[in-house]
């Protein structure tokens, strides 16, 4: 079985055309036209949503945090504008991307395949026992994507696992906003950086002793992050 | 006479304040300053003049006695009478003369006073301003003369005339600061209309004057303010005309975009003019699809200062993170350690590609991509080994929808929008910068992004 997608927009013509063009690419996609029908349809077996943030009725950003607060079901937002301060509600609501209209079939199947895909550490295998990896007093299993302090384990979203692993294989060194764009959004141009920003800060929010003055995500100025000490 | 004229109304009308207020002090603290010195002087002059008198009136009385008793004192009270030694009384007796006092030559008193005594007059001996008084002291003409000297009042009146001068200068100089000012005061809001008036020619359609309380000036202000609220509105609005009119746009687009999509990977069920219409299609939707975004961010760019999405942004990253397949084979040269510069990434990384993308299509392709430092700032080049842009084409360029010479009539390169360089100065001039193109050493253009460097 290929893909599947929920689609919310509730534009009919965009709908249906994009709709036609993600089946021809080869995505089971399921339309919706508003906030309330899509929160009724999801189902566990979606493998990922396309939300569009103007809807009528319920908007965009309370059916991502709805479904946020339900699971880590990957979230595409669809936004107007790429400036507004609609993209960053949407990411703190929990989405894992966004993308500007017009939507295009093509843009969006290439975002849907690096949001699903699986992450391969560089030289090693993916396996359940793939090296477990330290940062402060976080105990981080690629392998079984999970996180745990002290015993207790951190939920975190597929996104934002992926991050952290991503700057915890790095042992300090800078990883900078570029490689981090590309090796876990799969952008490798006109990466809107605060897209990154704000997952940094969802992730620190959940793994930061205290998110205002950081000790494990560390900024670097004018390059990336890096972990610390 | 109109030269003068001319030059006085070149100079500001705060300098004409001040120097009118310095002169007019001047004049006053001037007249002020004569009468207190005609007054003071004359009655000191006066006082001096009747002790002096009066002292020679009661010295020659004594002489007189003492002449009568014929006492040979004589030489003694003479020394007596002169007292002060810049005091000399002189005794004419019988047609000689004595002294006493101050060494003084007969020579030096004037005859005229001596055939009109009783008399006084000032006189100058050997320098020195003196008052000499001639008292007849016998019926046989013996005769009595003191000669008392000035210097004191002299010096007193001196001191008194520089005191007097010194504050005139002084009155004149504080008039001046005053006039300068309250001029300065007064004239406040007229530079502040100035200020806010340049800003907006400048483009700032947010400068406003400060609402003041003043009755004379609150109508300025509050119609200048008005005018610029309807100014900004107007802009604005059609910006967001032009934004609107965009956005519309999009519903339709996406639809087109993604049917042309379908039918493109059907490319091959397709018979071959329907094929090749898919391509003509395809192509101009994919034009459409950038000229819509790029009005859109051009309107966004007007309506919306930047400033909140401002970082730190290291150049090296912008120019190495450039694609390959926008600037193939090109050299990239950063200087080192790379500057660091406030930007907005994305909009910088949005001025890199238009200008590779506008070196590739009028170019023949970007030669070279270099960050280095001039005059103390962070400068981007993009250089191609084209044609270059001709010297009255180069401020051109960066205005909306003007076309190269190469592009518009032979139709080499139609996948422009028209707007790619006026994005850039858009971006460039938002972000504090200057952008312009120049030729390159060796032949080309040369678009050079300058942008003020920050520490890191």
């Amino acid at each position: 079985m290929g893909t599947r997608v929920l689609l919310v927009e509730d534009d009919e013509r965009i709908r249906q055309a994009l709709g036609l063009a993600l089946a021809d690419e080869g995505y089971d996609v399921v339309e919706t036209a508003t906030g309330e029908e899509a929160l009724e349809v999801v189902d566990p077996d979606l493998d990922v949503v396309l939300l569009d943030l103007m809807l009528p009725g319920i908007d965009g950003i309370e059916v991502c945090s709805t479904l946020r607060s339900r699971g880590d079901l990957p979230i595409i937002i669809a936004t107007a504008r790429s400036d507004t301060a609609d993209v960053i509600a949407g990411l703190e609501a929990g989405a894992d991307d966004y993308v500007t209209k017009p939507l295009i079939a093509g843009e969006l199947a290439a975002r849907i395949k690096a949001l699903l895909r699986r992450r391969r550490p560089a030289g090693a295998e993916e396996a359940p026992g793939s090296p477990e990896l330290r940062l402060g007093d976080l105990v981080i299993s690629p392998g079984r994507e999970s996180v745990e302090r002290a015993g207790q384990p951190l939920h975190l979203t597929h996104t934002e696992f992926r991050l952290l692993v991503e700057l915890a294989t790095a042992r300090g060194d800078v990883v900078t906003r570029e490689q981090l764009l590309q090796r876990v959004w799969g952008y490798d141009y006109f990466g809107d950086t605060r897209l990154l920003d704000v997952h940094v800060r969802r992730l620190r929010r959940k793994i930061e002793p205290d998110p205002d003055d950081p000790t494990l995500v560390l900024t670097v100025r004018g390059s990336g992050y890096r972990t610390g000490p | 006479m109109t030269d003068l004229r001319r030059r006085w109304e070149s100079v500001s009308l705060r300098w004409r304040v001040a120097l009118a207020f310095g002169v007019v002090t001047t004049a006053v603290a001037a007249l002020l300053s004569v009468t207190t010195w005609q007054l003071a002087s004359s009655y000191m002059l006066d006082q001096r003049e009747r002790g002096a008198t009066n002292q020679a009136v009661v010295d020659a009385r004594l002489v007189a006695d003492n002449l009568q008793r014929r006492s040979d004192e004589l030489p003694t009270l003479l020394v007596g009478l002169a007292g002060r030694p810049e005091t000399s009384v002189l005794l004419r007796r019988g047609g000689t003369w004595t002294t006493a006092g101050r060494e003084t030559d007969v020579e030096d008193v004037p005859p005229a006073l001596l055939s009109a005594a009783p008399a006084r007059q000032r006189v100058e001996v050997d320098g020195v301003l003196v008052l000499a008084v001639a008292i007849p002291v016998t019926p046989d003409g013996d005769m009595f003369v003191r000669l008392a000297s000035l210097t004191e009042l002299d010096r007193t009146l001196r001191f008194l005339s520089g005191v007097l001068v010194i504050g005139t200068v002084v009155a004149g100089l504080l008039g001046t600061l005053l006039g300068w000012w309250t001029a300065r005061r007064a004239l406040q809001p007229l530079s502040e209309l100035t200020d806010a008036a340049g800003r907006m020619a400048e483009g700032d359609l947010s400068a406003r004057l400060p609402v003041r309380r003043e009755a004379d000036l609150a109508p300025l202000a509050s119609r200048f303010n008005a005018t610029a609220d309807a100014l900004e509105e107007r802009v604005q609005r059609d910006a967001r005309f032009a934004g609107d009119v965009s956005h519309e746009l999009r519903t339709p687009l996406t639809t087109m975009i993604n049917a042309v999509e379908v039918l493109r990977r059907r490319h091959g069920d397709l018979p071959e003019t329907a094929g090749r219409a898919v391509d003509l299609l395809g192509a101009d939707v994919q034009r459409f699809h950038r000229m819509v975004e790029d009005l859109l961010e051009i309107s966004r760019g007007i309506q919306v200062p930047d400033g909140h999405d401002l970082a730190p942004v290291d150049l090296a990253v912008v120019v190495e993170n450039v694609p390959e397949a926008l600037v193939p084979g090109a050299d990239v040269e950063v200087a080192h350690p790379a500057p660091l510069v406030m930007a907005d990434r994305r909009r910088l990384d949005q001025v890199v590609a238009n200008l590779c993308d506008n070196a590739r299509h009028h170019g023949g392709g970007v030669v070279r991509l270099g960050v280095v430092r001039r005059d103390g700032q962070a400068v981007i080049e993009v250089d191609d080994a084209g044609p270059g842009v001709p010297a009255d084409l180069r401020e051109r360029v960066f205005e909306r929808f003007t076309r190269g010479g190469r592009s518009g009539r032979n139709g080499a390169y139609s996948g422009g929008t028209g707007l790619g360089l006026a994005l850039v100065a858009q971006h460039v001039h938002g972000l504090g910068g200057r952008v312009w193109v120049e030729d390159r050493p060796g032949g080309g253009a040369r678009f050079v992004v300058a942008l003020e460097e920050v520490s890191s």
